[in-house]
């Protein structure tokens, strides 16, 4: 199947169950189990793990894909948790997906295995509270642990969420009695954990960036003052090819991240996805509603279902300066003469 | 939307090894004073060497003199050459845009004889666009090319024409008909020693004689074989041709040179937290113009004429030459005082800060203005 294929097919799926209505009231509920069902019965929730591992196979590009579909329909489930993060861990450890909802603890968490025990706190959980398993990395091992939802044995959180309303729970775990655990072997670092964690959070950004540009395009064609379109007045039209150019930039952005990690790098692109997907969350946000207008800030119109995950979305996983002063020492580092050729070459240079 | 290129080939790198060998042996760094991308020094000798390896008109077919390359071989070229900051003024535009046209609309004539000379590195190029009364608004162009006999009379006056007191030839639009705005517009090859043809040179805003020059055509004779495709059809050729002018390196690297010497000459600065961020943030914007740049390249080898991405690649990659600049100035924040001559300033990072202030408000100017292209860039979106 092609990554458009795969696309199309996602689209359609969320198009079905994470309609605004969907969206609306899973920010109140914190879970759209509709939504989640359909992804696990297609096994969309289940890529890139291998299917032996009981994944539904596929690549890096195709997690990516799902998650740009996702993006554009602003999703209410941990899609890039279950499948390009936390199934990844998994994997590259070995161990096999649990059944369940899963969701993985981001690398910014403080864990610490006793034995068999896991202990700490992981801050902002994407959908913590209706984990049955967690997934997180702890002291290069791969930990497999019962979530707050599990029936018995999990660990205490406290709900929190982020500006679109989306769970972002605190999860402690004070000697809970782990599911399964496994060495991490070598590529599975601190630093590449973060990578997929940004990736992850670029790829949905990216969903969102277009679906953004194809509403307020359209507001733009219907929407009329002055007795015509408004997207016929050039000062408007400015706020159009702003919020292009940037759907453009992080949609080549993120092929270029996910084709770098395929290959077991791309700490160079992924960098530069997530910077760019940042800034272009700031720059489009601010041209669609300019573009918008009043209308844009009501909560019965939809851009801000859109907008306001953006708007989240760009602090997560890393925000803007992490990746910019990482990158930037690194480059600082090779000296001057290695500048275009990393710019060229990416983490075949620079790493 | 274009958007992603597939990697260079083998072949494709083993040019850009081969390119960068020729400049490291025939120009070797601190022995030339490097340019700001397109707007760099004007040299027929290097014009020639580069040519000898047919590296320029590169995309042109054997049979008329180039390599039979690609889009993609072009832009692999073209690149190096500019983060070099190498002379390609004087085959520039003969490279980037004529030999296309001629490919494109021009006679089996046309190709046989000009062709090979601008693959040769010979040929210097001016492009007679704007006139007194028509900047953006290219339509309204007034000089005029009145039927006499088998040729035509070309009369009116075009002027900010960069390399006009140089080049062999000028691409002149001219109006030829009436009707709507857009239609009886004709393109010409003008020969610029023609009888008629006067070359006055405009001052550039810091004094230089040497860039733009006011064209006064007093009743050139151009023959018939020297127009561009159809009579008529020039405004519609000149839409054609934009993805190619319009979304090449050429398009955001101009004042990279800025960031590389800037890390060689400041390294403690660079190296600080506000440096290296900086750094950061200015390689993921190139890293991503040249994708879409080099994704444009393919397009274009595949049959497409990816206009509108060029434009909003065009428009966004020319902001950025210029953020370049004022984001290192702020970082700096230092006056900057130059020599009176280019040897009195030994910092090389300041001399082309100096000429990036100077020249950088024409990057969004140059081949369409920023304002101009939105509009084209809105029209394609979808």
């Amino acid at each position: 199947m092609s990554d458009n294929e795969l696309y199309s097919l996602a689209e359609k799926l969320f198009a079905e169950h994470s309609r605004w209505q969907d969206v609306c009231d899973a920010e109140v509920t914190g879970w759209a189990e509709n939504l989640w069902k359909a992804l696990q019965q297609t096994g969309f929730s289940d890529v890139p793990v291998p299917e032996e591992l009981g994944g539904a196979g596929g690549s890096v590009a195709d997690a990516v894909q799902l998650l740009r579909a996702a993006g554009a329909h602003a999703a209410p489930v941990p899609l890039a948790e279950a499948g390009l993060v936390g199934g990844w861990l998994l994997a590259s450890a070995g161990l096999a997906l649990p059944k369940g909802v899963r969701t993985a603890l981001p690398p910014a968490a403080t864990l610490r295995l006793d034995g068999d025990r896991l202990f700490g706190t992981a801050p902002a959980v994407a959908w913590g509270h209706r984990a049955e398993y967690v997934v997180g990395l702890a002291d290069g091992v791969v930990v497999l642990a019962p979530g707050p939802a599990a029936q018995s044995g999990g660990p205490t959180f406290s709900r929190g969420a982020n500006l679109a309303d989306e769970p972002r729970d605190t999860v402690i775990f004070d000697g809970v009695p782990v599911t399964a655990r496994a060495a991490a072997p070598d590529e599975v670092t601190e630093q590449s954990f973060w990578e997929r964690t940004a990736l992850g959070r670029a790829a949905l950004m990216a969903g969102a960036v277009s679906a953004v540009a194809a509403m307020t395009l359209r507001y733009s064609r219907e929407r009329e003052q002055f007795g015509r379109p408004i997207g016929r007045f050039q000062a408007v039209q400015a706020h159009l090819v702003t919020i292009h150019q940037q759907a453009t930039v992080v949609a080549s952005a993120i092929d270029g991240a996910a084709a770098a990690v395929e290959l077991g790098r791309g700490g160079f692109e992924v960098a530069c996805a997530k910077m760019l997907a940042d800034r272009a969350a700031q720059l489009v946000t601010a041209a669609a509603h300019q573009t918008h207008g009043a209308i844009g800030m009501t909560k019965e119109y939809p851009l801000h279902y859109l907008t306001r995950r953006l708007w989240a979305w760009r602090d997560e996983a890393g925000a803007h300066h992490r990746w910019a002063d990482r990158l930037g020492a690194a480059l600082v580092a090779h000296g001057p003469d290695a500048l275009y050729p990393a710019i060229q070459c990416g983490s075949e240079v620079v790493q | 939307m274009v958007t992603s290129p597939t990697a260079l080939t083998a072949q494709e790198l083993e040019l850009r090894e081969q390119v960068r060998t020729f400049l490291v042996e025939t120009l070797p760094w601190g022995t030339f004073e490097p340019g700001l991308g397109m707007g760099a020094a004007v040299n027929p000798l290097f014009s020639a060497a580069l040519a000898e390896h047919g590296w320029v008109g590169m995309a042109v077919p054997a049979r008329y003199g180039g390599r039979d390359a690609t889009a993609v071989d072009r832009f692999v070229v073209v690149e190096e050459l500019l983060r070099w900051g190498a002379p390609v003024g004087h085959h520039w535009v003969a490279d980037r845009q004529i030999a296309p046209v001629l490919l494109r609309y021009g006679t089996e004539e046309q190709k046989r004889w000009l062709l090979p000379r601008i693959c040769r590195g010979e040929l210097c190029f001016c492009i007679g666009m704007s006139e007194p009364d028509a900047g953006s608004d290219l339509a309204s162009v007034r000089t005029r090319g009145v039927r006499d006999g088998d040729g035509w009379r070309v009369s009116g006056v075009k002027v900010w024409t960069s390399n006009a007191m140089r080049a062999d030839f000028m691409i002149a639009l001219c109006r030829t008909g009436e009707g709507a705005r857009h239609v009886g517009l004709s393109r010409f090859l003008i020969d610029m020693r023609s009888p008629g043809v006067t070359v006055k040179p405009i001052p550039y805003l810091n004094g230089s004689t040497d860039h733009f020059a006011e064209v006064v055509l007093d009743g050139v004779l151009v023959s018939d074989e020297m127009v561009i495709g159809e009579i008529g059809q020039g405004w519609t050729q000149n839409a054609n041709e934009l993805a190619f002018e319009r979304s090449g390196p050429d398009r955001w690297i101009s004042t990279f040179l800025l960031v590389q010497e800037f890390m060689r000459e400041w390294p403690d600065l660079a190296a600080s937290p506000a440096g290296s961020r900086l750094i950061g943030e200015l390689a993921a914007q190139y890293w991503v113009l040249r994708r879409l740049s080099l994704a444009v390249a393919r397009a274009i080898d595949a049959g497409g004429t990816p206009a509108a991405e060029a434009a909003l690649i065009k428009e966004m990659g020319t902001r950025f030459e210029q953020d370049v600049v004022s984001a290192l100035r702020e970082l700096l924040d230092r006056e900057l005082v130059c020599g009176l001559e280019p040897a009195d300033t030994p910092s090389l990072f300041e001399r082309l800060l100096g000429r990036a202030v100077l020249d950088s408000p024409s990057f969004t100017i140059r081949g369409g203005t920023n304002e101009v292209l939105r509009t084209v860039a809105v029209k394609g979106l979808s």
